[in-house]
Formats: C-alpha cells, structure tokens, sequence
C-alpha cells in the first residue's frame, strides 16, 4: 500500500507540474513580479519627475552631532544604494517655533541632545509620517553619529563599548493627532511583511484550495473514483492528493521567492543609475531595513515559527478543501462550499493588513490564535510587536490540535463523500459521515 | 469460490440489499439482473469493498473481501471512469499500478491487449479522443490488465456495436475459461441468456428469482407456439389456457399457460392446413419482465 501512495503522489506533482499551463502561469508571475519591482523605472522610462527632495531641519543642543550627521547621511545614502536627496538646515531658532514651522509642510525637525547617560538622543517629529525607507536612512545615520560622537569622546572600554553599540533612543512625535503612530507600524507591515509573507500566502492557500477541489472533483465525476478507491483506501488516496498538492504549492512558493531575486537583479541591473550598485546592495538594503526595526535579533526563531505555522495552515486548508470536495458532485457544487473557506481565509488576510491599527486589542491578539488565519495575522502582530514567540507557538499547538480533529473526522466523512453523487441532505450526509466509528 | 452471504443494505429507510446471497465458482459467470435502482451497483460496490454492508459477508477463497485481495479482482463501471486526460497508456499503467503490477508487466499486457482489440494505433492518443466504444474498450483493459481472479461487469457493452461486443465476448469467454468468476449484469438479457450459467433477479433489494438459467427457464411454464397457414387468431381465442394471441409479421404468436394447451391447440390445426407449428422456450427478457412486474406489482 505504500508503494501505491508514492506512486499516486508522483503522479499528482507529475500532473502539476509537466504541463505547458504550469511553465506558461511561471512566466506569466516571473514577468509580472519583474514589473512590480522595476514599476518605478517602467514608469520613469515613460517620463515624469518622481524624485522630490527631504528637508530636514536641525535643532544641534550638543553642537559636534550636525556636522557628523550631515555626513554620515551621505554614507547611508551610498550604503543604500537609494538616490535620496536631502536638503538639511541648520535652526538656532527654538524648538517650539520650529515645530510651529512644521506645520503644512514635509519637512522633518531633528533635535539633537546629549546626556552624561547617553553620548547621543534625538527627537525626530514631522507632521506626517515619514516614508520607511526614509527614517530607515535616519536612523542609520543618527546611530552611526552617536558612535562617532561617542569614540571621539571616550577612551572605549567594554562598557563604553556596550553604550555605544546600543541603538539610538529616539522619542518620536506626530504632531498632526489624527495620524497615529501604529500608521508608520502600517507602513512597515504593509512595505515588509505584507509583499514577502502574507500575499504570497493568501494567493497560495487559494490556489491550494482550489486545485484539491478541482482534482477531486474531477476523478469524481469522471467516476475513475470507484476504480482508485476500490484499489487503494480512501485515506491513501486522501493523503497522497494532501501531500503532492502541499509539495506543488511549496515548491510554488519557493519558485515566487526566487522570482523576487530575479526581479531584484534585473532592478540592479537596469533599475538605478548607480553603476557601482549591485545586488549585495539589494540585499543589504533589505537587511539594514530588517535591522533598524531591531527585526534581525529576532529571525533566527520568528522564521522557522512562521514557516511551521504556515506549513501547518497549508495543510488545514488542504484538509477542509479535500473533505468538502469529497463531498459535491461537480466542480460548480465545489465553487459554491469553498466560498465560507475562502471568506475565513479573507477574513485572516484583511486582519493582517490592519493589524497595525489595533493595537493592545484583545480581540486582535485572541485571533491570532484561531487555525485558519494565525498563519496570516501572527507574522504581522508580530512585526509590530503585540504577540511574541509563546503566542505564536500557542498558534501553533493549536493549529496541530486542529489538525488532528480534521483528519480524524474529516478522513470518516472523506469515505463517504468520495462515493456520493447526490447532493440532497449534504449536511445531514456530513455530520452522519463524521459520527462513524469505522473509517 | 465467491461467496455472498445474506448482505443487507440500506440507506436510511430505503433498503438497497435485502439478504442477497449467492456464490460464484471458478470459471462461472453469473448474472445479476435488475430493474434501473434495484440494488447491483451497491452490490458491486460491496463485494468491492468501497460500501460496507449492514450485515452479512463477502468472502473470496474463504477470505474476506479487502485492499490486500483487491490486486486480483477486475472491476468495470457502468459509467466510464476514465481519466479522459491522460493517454490510453497513462491511463492503464495507472490502474495497472494501483493494481500492484509492475510497469513492464502493465505494458507488455497492454500491448497484446490492444491487438486483439485491434486498436494499437490509440496507445498513445488522448482518451478524450477516443469514441465511445474506444473508450469502453479502454475501460474493459483496465479491468482486465491484472489477469483478475474475479471480475465484475456492470453493463459491459454499454456503447458498443455488434462486432466490437463479440470481441469483448470472446475476451470475456476467455477469461472464463482461465477460471476467472465472473459476475455480469446487463440490461440486455440475450447477454445474459447466452453468458450465465447462473442469474439473480433483484427487486428492490430484493431477491425474487435465482438459480441456474436452464432451470429458470424450464421452471417457466408459459411458452410461445408459432403458427402460419390457414389459420386465424379466431381458431384460438376460446381455448383454456392460452393467455395472449398476436401476430408477428406472417405468423400468429399463441401465448400458452403451460403444455397442457400444446395439445388443444394441436387438435384445432390438425384439421387445417399449416406450414408451421413451433414450440418455443420463453425468453429471459419475457421471465425478466415478468417476475419484475409481479414483484413490483405492477
């Protein structure tokens, strides 16, 4: 029995895979997330002025951090490898006139000070928020000023040192009341997590839940069913589709992943007028933005978490989706009971995107426990820092525990639905199916 | 032997088998007839084991029917169930795989099977491609590609046309005389007449009818004698004993109660002139009809 539960899950990846659909629907997604990524330099090939300069405004209370900040904004700026202008001025004026200033405008006021505590603190308010990759440049400059500020000042001991190295205190304000500060929260889930991790899951788990139903469907209603299921046991069957399916939409996955690296070459390539940028500066903007959110010390277990999560989602999808599709007799029958599946998971992915604007809510921390849309709102809460690592491993045990409750009821009305062609008295059908002892 | 032992079945309050039983020797073929709804798809399904019965067995070589037993037994739908996708080869080193044979093997049968069935050229076309008949006889392969020990046939000829059913015939015979069981139902009862040794006529669920074809149709009392000459169906309507009277083209057809009337209606066309007088069995299909009708009342 094993051997056969190889070879129908060869044979179902074999079915994905080798068919000019799956190389064209490639080429089509390698194309478009290219586009997406060089949209700026498709867009300024056709003209136009995109490139506005920053103005910031310095209030310097320590009178040594100006100049060195002036500079190190220049170094990040080439680190980066983004041709971002700022045009900086220096104010002897009050702080509460300049902020006065603000008003209505996109400038940004810095107010340096120093303490015997710390070398360097700054304020940063505006009267908006402040593009991400923007502040990401700040910060870096700000904190690479403290430790030039702080060497010149100290001999460096390992204390010294440790001060130094601490990141940048940094009391932010936004004057205008209506925008909160979970906004630039928003910003980031939205810039960050939300085009690397949850889009291209949401699409996945549709796309997941959707070739279940369409294969089942198919060998249902073609009846060649009645021969698979008369030679191998509904659970072999059940679990080869669940597997090559989940092995499809992974590799699906991965393959996306590697489109972004492409798309980050051809960017680098034909994207920025910096000849000397290259991809390594790609890359390293990306973990300078990871860094300035203090996100990097915590990669080594949110990303092995999230991925457990998400294998685990994959799989609870792929279990409803089997269950139900055993259950209708044509694909049309599946389109219509796949539509409360697909609302919970467009519940999960809606949650995600704002769950910046919710923070401390109860409610919003209790539904990143619930199986079906952990795997879509705990990244983002996490991002954002309203759940840490107990909360998402208690998604995790959860979403196990779900797991094991679908298989064992699912794989019983699994049996029985694979042979239904009737859809009178469905639901009956269903719980009847559940409540049977033999499977 | 297969052996079926008093299985039930219902759905809800619908009973679908009603204590069947019925055994199958080595090199038997044997005949499940019934009415559309009757209960042989579920019997099928549960002599398969995709169904379990509510009670009752099914055994086969005194071992219960299960997937470790299903390597042996060829099993064709009423209903194609073709993956129309894939290519006449794909499709039958998929159920010749699931079948625990190994590919070389699956081909090798396949190869001889196609020429006999004298369509090699489709091994690699489409089976959406494929004409109905084509199909069927795809779908015969696939049930026929491990060698089975026992083979069922849920309206085997459905599609097809007189010569490609006396290929299947002969492969069917074939297998037989291998010493397959074979169990057969068809709503065309000259398939039966000629195939089945033995037969079992279902009624909602229920058995009405079963045993040997030959004692069947010698238990049936009524017959059909054929008379033409000078003659009219006048001459016979007064007799006791004679049910129905019609004509078929130059001949009258007297339907009799039992022999007893052969001899009346001898009597009657001895004084005439006659150029035909025969006796005839009744059909399985006028049987079928009517032990069908009486048990279902109407």
């Amino acid at each position: 029995m094993a051997s056969k539960f190889w070879f129908l899950t060869n044979l179902g990846l074999k079915k994905k895979f080798k068919t000019k659909w799956f190389l064209i629907a490639n080429i089509l997604i390698l194309l478009g997330i290219v586009a997406i990524v060089n949209i700026n330099t498709i867009i300024s090939f056709f003209g136009g002025e995109f490139e506005a300069k920053n103005e910031v405004v310095i209030i310097d209370n320590t009178n040594i951090a100006t100049d060195i900040f002036k500079k190190n904004m220049d170094n990040t700026n080439t680190l980066i490898g983004e041709n971002i202008e700022t045009d900086i001025q220096i104010s002897k004026e009050k702080e509460d006139k300049v902020i006065k200033e603000l008003k209505d405008t996109s400038k940004i006021l810095i107010v340096f000070n120093s303490s015997e505590e710390d070398y360097l603190s700054a304020k940063i308010i505006s009267e908006g928020t402040i593009d991400v990759m923007y502040y990401q440049v700040l910060m870096q400059s700000l904190s690479a000023t403290k430790t030039e500020i702080a060497m010149t000042k100290t001999n460096i001991d390992k204390e010294e040192l440790a001060k130094i190295t601490q990141v940048i205190k940094v009391d932010r304000k936004i004057l205008d009341e209506e925008i909160k500060s979970e906004d630039e929260n928003m910003e980031m889930i939205m810039s960050t997590v939300f085009p690397t991790v949850i889009l291209p899951f949401f699409i996945l788990v549709i796309f997941l839940i959707q070739m279940i139903g369409a294969e089942i469907n198919e060998e249902k209603s073609t009846r060649s069913m009645e021969i698979i299921i008369s030679n191998v046991s509904p659970k072999v069957h059940f679990f080869s589709k669940l597997l090559s399916s989940n092995i499809f939409v992974m590799t699906q996955g991965l393959l996306l992943m590697i489109y972004g690296g492409i798309a980050l070459v051809v960017k680098n390539l034909f994207g920025v007028k910096d000849a000397s940028s290259s991809i390594t500066d790609s890359i390293g903007q990306i973990y300078d933005a990871l860094n300035a959110t203090g996100f990097m010390d915590k990669l080594y277990y949110i990303v092995p978490l999230t991925l457990i999560l998400m294998v685990l989602t994959f799989i609870t999808y792929s279990l409803i989706a089997g269950i139900f599709a055993s259950m209708t007799v044509n694909i049309e029958d599946y389109q219509q009971i796949q539509t409360p599946i697909m609302l919970v998971l467009l519940v999960g992915y809606y949650l995600s995107i704002m769950a910046g604007m919710f923070e401390g809510s109860i409610l919003i921390k209790a539904l990143s426990y619930v199986p079906l849309i952990s795997a879509l709102l705990a990244p983002s809460l996490f991002m954002i820092g309203q759940i840490g690592i107990i909360d998402i491993t208690i998604s995790i045990i959860l979403l196990l525990l779900f797991n094991m409750v679908l298989i064992k009821y699912g794989l019983r009305i699994y049996k029985v639905g694979i042979l239904n062609y009737s859809t009178d008295k469905m639901w009956k059908k269903i719980f009847k199916a559940a409540k049977t002892k033999e499977i | 032997m297969l052996k079926v032992k008093n299985i039930k079945k219902s759905y809800g309050k619908v009973k679908a088998v009603d204590g069947l039983s019925f055994e199958v020797k080595p090199g038997e073929i044997f005949g499940l007839l019934g009415e559309n709804g009757a209960g042989k798809t579920t019997t099928f399904r549960i002599i398969m084991g995709l169904l379990d019965a509510d009670s009752g067995e099914v055994t086969l070589d005194g071992k219960k029917v299960d997937y470790s037993m299903t390597d042996y037994i060829g099993f064709l739908t009423e209903e194609r169930s073709l993956l129309t996708k894939m290519t006449v080869k794909e499709q039958i080193i998929y159920y010749g795989i699931l079948k625990g044979m190994k590919e070389k093997d699956i081909i090798n049968k396949l190869d001889q099977l196609l020429e006999e069935f004298e369509i090699t050229d489709y091994k690699d076309r489409k089976i959406k491609e494929l004409s109905k008949g084509n199909q069927q006889k795809i779908q015969f392969i696939s049930a026929i590609i491990n060698d089975p020990i026992l083979l069922i046939l849920d309206e085997p000829f459905t599609g097809l046309d007189p010569i490609n059913v006396e290929m299947m015939k002969k492969q069917i015979e074939k297998l037989r005389k291998n010493g397959c069981r074979i169990i057969f139902s068809s709503h065309q009862m000259d398939h039966i007449e000629r195939f089945c040794e033995k037969m079992v006529i279902l009624v909602k669920g229920k058995v009405i009818l079963d045993g040997y074809v030959k004692d069947i149709k010698n238990d049936y009392k009524k017959k059909n004698i054929f008379v033409n000459g000078d003659v009219t169906e006048k001459d016979f309507k007064d007799i006791e004993g004679v049910l129905n009277i019609e004509k078929q083209g130059e001949d009258i057809v007297i339907k009799i109660k039992d022999n007893s009337v052969t001899d009346k209606i001898f009597k009657v066309i001895s004084k005439k002139k006659i150029t035909k007088f025969v006796e005839e069995e009744p059909t399985l299909n006028e049987i079928f009809i009517t032990k069908v009708g009486e048990a279902s009342g109407k």
